[in-house]
């Protein structure tokens, strides 16, 4: 397990990370390194050079842009610097309360350790189909922060992912934040389903619900997880439920059509006809869970 | 794993069979590759599996072990096998493809059209294929789709 | 008729050595790292080596361009398997189950073609494991692919004539061996086709198919070896569980003299049968350091560990279960295929016969026949797993048992009970010819239906079959017996077992009042340190502080057959209990002279020899300073007391237990999760319970681990899928539930200690009292059987296909 030689840089301010990856023909960015090194390690890829991001502050740490941010809709908004270690967004009230999702998610990352490491951009960056946070990114309406040559630019999730570990983030590019709408009132579930415990998921589906009056769903946002070469939203669902009070038949109908219009994969760990199942029974848990009817 | 692909050409049987008997330009489509000799219907080159976190360079040598082509235009089939291992040594592919090609029904403009379906049957073996939730195979299986997305548009 | 008495709790205070929690002596230095892992020798001048492995299954080997890896920055060299040809040796089958066993000849170094993904066909040499594993992707290997024998049942079923593949041409077959035990043949019961006939026309016949999977030992340290031949002697290092087997086979295949080598097993990071092998990375790596005269080192990553370190399981089993609409069976037919991979391994033909004895179980079967073929295919050999062909027998029958009972609509443990041998009955000689010398299967069980509370959750199921609720739960039972203590040299003879199965064991009475204790038993984990240190000084009566037990060194402990069926205990302990009763019987003497009295007044007890009558005494440590001195002794006696023992036992140890499973099915979902586990053990004598306890609680996951996650799988090409841990799926404790662990005693009558060996008893019995728990949930939905693992998938699966039927 001993990667290929590379050169291997630390850069402490995003312009400089920017000018290495522009002159670099070949290079990897490293943002925490729980997907890459592995990768490395296994030499399933050899680059020439390993840019660290691991030193640039300005990356790191969780704001309240309030409502200045770019981000539509017009509400608060919280900013999370791309190297921000899970266990930051797990430790912080903020999010617990107003990105719930986000907080549930982030809970199920790997172990300890991993969300010690890991980051929240280095994982959205990487863009495994398998990652707990894309889907989560997609049903909060997520804002991407996107640094390179000619400065920022701001790319909504729900054209972020591209394609199985494709992003917008360009090869001489870097994601440096993510903007989330606080979802202040908003109920979450996250429903992940692993066979063991410390796994990628087979499926997992984030949903946030917004209840009118305590009493009816006025809107819901679903994400899934692993039912698709991307993270996915599951608007057929999110129609379904709409003015739908939350009693468990009532969703289970809606999420009826959870796996519409997905195309999971085959693997040791199911097939894909069990996937486009497993998506519908964890969508009714999670949208339940979220409602306040945790089963 | 078997894959298939299918895409219709407004080209009849004749010329789209022409199109896809020209390894070079047939190559372009795939992100990576290059054919660097071209020797009757056999042909060497490499292709470059660059995608998130993976890049693999696979060289190798291919050849049409097919191909046929109906005097009077209604189909044409050719079977293309290609096979290489990584240039690190970490493992092996293997592609056999079948492209199948008949009359399509007629454009509105009344021109012809071709019906073309690709069954590719992928191997990945040897270390890269071992590891990691079959992450190379899924990656593998994906360029491949690119590939034939570009032929798709390249042909259209 | 044996008696049954309470353990000790773990908490009670103890007085003697034996039966007393002990945390384990050598635990520090082992979780801490800091002690001599194999990896962590470096003789002066070590080379790095790195293996070329063939990513084909199957396929002839056309060219190996070496030049580039040759030219790469500090590469000493590189070498094929025709540059080794000469000097590598083979790899032995030490237990050729038949004498017309077909087997193909191993090189460690493929010469000219390669069976199976992951073999070695070329070794780079060079200054620094990073360079060596950056030369090896140069060198260049052509293959000419060949048609490879995959799939157990088709190449059990290919011959030359019908062009199925074969895993080595040259043979004409898969088929290495038929073994075939016969009660009516062999004299210890009836014709079970008879009991089939008699059952077909009024009886009950079960007929199943189960598939024992492949599995990976998955052991947490990776292989190691470093060779060094520099000196007199060649000295290997590995991390195995075999020094002393290792030592020979390399003399016999290599033509070094036995006297030249020498093998140390330092602390090794576990085995659970994985390191019980002779393996071709430590025979490349011999061949390679005489070759170039100087030290070399490989260990493997952990990739090439779960592809290449030789597998275990992998069986289908055909069985046909006769019995009268009573319950009460009449007899038992087994078909077996056994999956050998691409060679028979070191004992790998002879797993399956080692379950041939065990079918039968706890169980009063009047007929028995068990029909086993070994097969070749291109797949990564299979040898021992923690249990070794008693799993897939005990799955097997406790499965049947199961599904008898719910043929007959009746409790399985009823059926059960109905069936076994009472412990009145013994000593019990069974249809498969073993005399079971101990063991009480009622107060066992009784003793786990208690705390398990079975009626309640009895209850319980029923109350949510009665509510359709979606999480349903299953019980699950499982009345295991083992056959343990490796073995009686006569029995393993008759089945043309290559080696005994004694062991031997030394003590070295120091001048200091120290004990040195060698063993024969290299331990890869076990506890043999404290274990044996307690036994020690039980007999000798000498400060448990003061005993120092050195094993796992061919120069330290000279003579051994080393740990693997649960043997330690029972075979190397009873050495060692035999050879400290000689030190008291040398000593006796000594204390006769020292102390002015007759021998026959000399009385031994709690390490102190006194004379009958007086307060006057020597203890064996004062003595042993006394032998050393040796200033005044009587005549006719050699001025030492130390001893040594060999011990061959006359028969097995049958260690058995009742365990239940509760498990909760989520029948939306397909996902099991424990609810209750409980078992109660009768391992014989319990020399420390916090080691039985650890081993228990070990390899119950190991069991489960193989019910619900574990599987190798690979492609139809013949490439292994699950060349991972994210693949392979190894649970951890996160994923497990408290196991409520008890144990009873019945001694064993076979060694003086009592003990029965507790090494591989919770993998046996743990694998199908999940999976009857799974079935047992399953029921109401059609679901007669889950194929294992009983993954979410394959639950959920045989939920739609079973509500459909």
């Amino acid at each position: 397990m001993i990667p290929t030689a590379f050169d291997y840089a630390r850069p402490t301010s995003v312009d400089e990370a920017l000018r290495l990856l522009a002159q670099a023909d070949d290079a990897k960015v490293l943002a925490g390194g729980q997907s890459l090194l592995p990768v490395l390690r296994m030499r399933l890829n050899a680059p020439d050079l390993v840019v660290d991001l691991g030193r640039i502050d300005s990356l790191r740490g969780i704001r309240d842009i309030g409502g200045g941010g770019a981000v539509a809709g017009g509400g608060g908004a919280i900013e999370i610097g791309a190297m921000t270690p899970y266990h930051e967004i797990l430790a912080s009230d903020e999010i617990r309360q107003e990105l719930t999702l986000l907080h549930h998610a982030v809970a199920e990352v790997g172990d300890p350790q991993i969300r010690h490491r890991g980051t929240l951009g280095g994982s959205l960056a990487h863009a495994d189909p398998a990652g707990d946070c894309g889907a989560v990114a997609l049903a909060l309406e997520a804002e991407m922060v996107i640094a390179g040559p000619s400065g920022e630019r701001v790319v909504p999730a729900a054209d972020f992912f591209q394609d199985l570990f494709t992003t917008a983030v360009g090869d001489d590019e870097l994601l440096v934040a993510i903007r989330f709408p606080v979802h202040p009132g908003w109920g979450a579930g996250y429903q992940k389903f692993v066979r063991t415990a410390q796994q990628w998921p087979v499926v997992a589906v984030g949903a946030c619900v917004h209840l009118a009056d305590g009493k009816t769903i006025s809107e819901a946002r679903i994400g899934l997880t692993n039912m698709g070469p991307t993270p996915l939203r599951a608007r057929a669902v999110e129609e379904a439920l709409a003015g739908v009070t939350p009693t468990p038949e009532a969703v289970g109908a809606a999420c009826a059509a959870a796996a519409d219009g997905t195309s999971p994969p085959s693997d040791l760990n199911g097939d894909a006809d069990y996937r486009r199942h497993l998506a519908t029974v964890l969508a009714r848990r999670a949208v339940l869970a979220a409602a306040g009817h945790p089963q | 794993m078997e894959l298939t692909h299918r895409f219709t050409v407004p080209a009849d049987v004749a010329t789209t069979f022409a199109a896809f008997d020209d390894v070079e330009s047939v190559a372009e489509c795939f992100p990576g590759a290059e054919v660097t000799s071209v020797d009757g219907d056999a042909f060497t080159g490499g292709v470059k599996i660059k995608l998130g976190p993976i890049s693999l360079t696979f060289r190798g040598e291919g050849e049409f072990r097919e191909k046929s082509l109906a005097k009077d235009g209604s189909s044409g089939r050719m079977v293309l096998s290609a096979r290489g291992k990584d240039r690190r040594g970490n493992g092996t592919a293997g592609a056999e493809a079948v492209v199948a090609l008949r009359p399509g029904a007629a454009r509105a403009d009344g021109g012809p059209a071709t019906d073309v379906e690709v069954t590719t049957d992928l191997q990945i073996g040897g270390k890269v294929a071992s590891i990691g939730r079959g992450l190379v195979q899924e990656v593998s299986t994906t360029m491949l789709g690119r590939f034939t997305d570009c032929l798709e548009k390249k042909l259209t | 008729m044996t008696t049954t008495e309470e353990a000790p709790t773990a908490e009670a205070a103890h007085d003697g050595e034996i039966g007393r929690d002990r945390r384990r002596k050598e635990d520090h230095r082992l979780l801490t790292g800091r002690t001599r892992w194999t990896d962590n020798i470096a003789p002066p001048g070590t080379l790095h080596l790195a293996m070329v492995r063939s990513p084909y299954a199957h396929a002839r080997i056309t060219g190996i361009d070496t030049r580039d890896a040759q030219a790469s920055p500090n590469v000493v060299a590189v070498l094929t398997g025709a540059d080794l040809a000469d000097t590598q040796g083979v790899l032995a089958n030490a237990w050729p189950i038949t004498t017309d066993q077909v087997a193909p000849e191993h090189k460690p170094v493929a010469v000219d073609r390669v069976a199976f993904a992951g073999e070695i066909v070329a070794v780079v040499v060079a200054r620094s494991a990073a360079a060596a594993v950056d030369a090896a992707e140069l060198v260049d290997v052509d293959y000419e692919e060949l048609p490879a024998a995959l799939d157990l049942k088709d190449a059990a079923a290919a011959t030359p004539e019908n062009g199925g593949a074969l895993a080595h041409p040259d043979l004409g077959t898969n088929n290495s061996a038929r073994w075939i035990f016969d009660s009516a043949e062999a004299g210890t019961g009836g014709d079970v086709e008879d009991a089939i006939a008699a059952a077909r026309s009024g009886g009950i016949l079960i007929e199943r198919e189960y598939r024992q999977q492949r599995l990976i030992p998955a052991f947490m340290e990776p292989r190691s070896v470093v060779v060094d031949p520099t000196g007199e002697q060649i000295t290997l290092w590995s991390a195995t569980q075999i020094p002393h087997i290792t030592r020979f086979l390399l003399a016999a295949t290599t033509g070094v003299p036995e006297s030249k080598i020498r093998v140390i097993a330092p602390d090794v990071g576990g085995g659970f049968g994985g390191k019980l092998q002779t393996t071709p990375e430590e025979w490349a790596a011999f061949a390679v350091a005489r070759r170039l005269g100087k030290p070399v080192k490989y260990t493997e990553t952990r990739s090439e560990s779960l592809l290449a370190a030789h597998h275990g399981r992998d069986q289908w089993q055909k069985l046909t279960l006769a019995a009268t609409t009573d319950g009460t069976v009449t007899g038992l037919k087994v078909e077996l295929l056994a999956d050998l991979g691409a060679y028979v391994a070191l004992v790998g033909g002879g797993v399956p016969v080692l379950g041939a004895f065990m079918f039968n179980a706890i169980y009063k079967f009047p007929a028995y026949r068990f029909d086993c073929r070994t097969v070749l295919t291109n797949k990564t050999w299979t040898d021992a797993y923690r249990g070794a062909g008693r799993p897939e027998a005990t799955f097997a029958v406790e499965r049947l048992m199961d599904e008898l009972a719910a043929e007959l609509g009746r409790d399985p443990l009823e059926v059960r009970r109905q069936n076994w041998i009472t412990h009145d009955e013994f000593p019990f000689t069974t249809v498969a010819g073993l005399t079971y010398d101990s063991g009480d299967y009622e107060s066992a069980t009784a003793q786990a239906v208690e705390a398990f509370g079975y009626e309640d959750l009895r209850a319980e199921q029923a109350r949510r079959r009665e509510e359709r609720d979606p999480v349903q739960l299953g019980i699950g039972i499982s009345t295991f017996t083992e056959m343990c203590g490796l073995a009686p040299s006569r029995v393993l003879g008759s089945l043309n077992y290559g080696a005994g199965g004694w062991e031997h064991a030394e003590i070295r009475m120091l001048p200091t009042g120290k004990v040195e204790v060698t063993t024969g038993a290299s331990a890869h984990g076990q506890g043999h340190e404290t274990a044996f240190s307690q036994i020690v000084a039980d007999r000798l009566g000498v400060p448990y502080e003061d005993v120092e037990v050195l094993h796992g060194d061919t120069q330290v402990a000279p003579r051994g057959l080393d740990t693997y069926g649960s043997r330690s205990l029972t075979v190397g302990g009873e050495a060692l209990a035999l050879a400290a009763d000689k030190v008291v019987a040398k000593a006796k003497p000594w204390a006769a002279h020292l102390l002015e009295a007759a021998p026959e007044d000399i009385e031994f007890a709690h390490g102190k020899f006194t004379v009958a009558g007086t307060g006057e005494g020597k203890t064996v440590q004062e003595i042993a300073l006394a032998a050393f001195a040796a200033h005044d002794y009587p005549e006719g006696i050699e001025p030492s007391i130390d001893a040594e023992a060999t011990f061959d036992p006359v028969n097995f140890s049958f260690p058995h237990g009742t365990h239940l499973c509760a498990v909760e099915v989520d029948t939306e979902t397909g996902a099991v999760s424990l609810r209750k586990y409980v078992c109660v053990d009768d391992v014989g004598t319990v020399i420390n319970p916090l080691i039985v306890a650890g081993q228990v609680h070990g390899g119950l996951v190991q069991g489960i681990a193989q019910a619900l996650w574990e599987e190798a799988v690979y492609d139809d090409a013949g490439t292994l899928l699950t060349g991972t841990l994210a693949d392979y799926l190894v649970p951890s404790a996160a994923d497990l539930i408290s196991f409520d662990a008890a144990h009873r005693s019945t001694p064993a009558t076979t060694n003086s200690l009592g003990a029965k060996g507790v090494g591989e008893a919770g993998t046996i019995a743990s694998t199908p009292a999940v999976v009857n728990a799974v079935v047992d949930a399953l029921r109401p939905y059609g679901v007669h059987d889950v194929r294992m693992p009983c993954t979410p998938a394959r639950v959920w699966h045989a939920i739609q296909e079973g509500s459909a039927a």
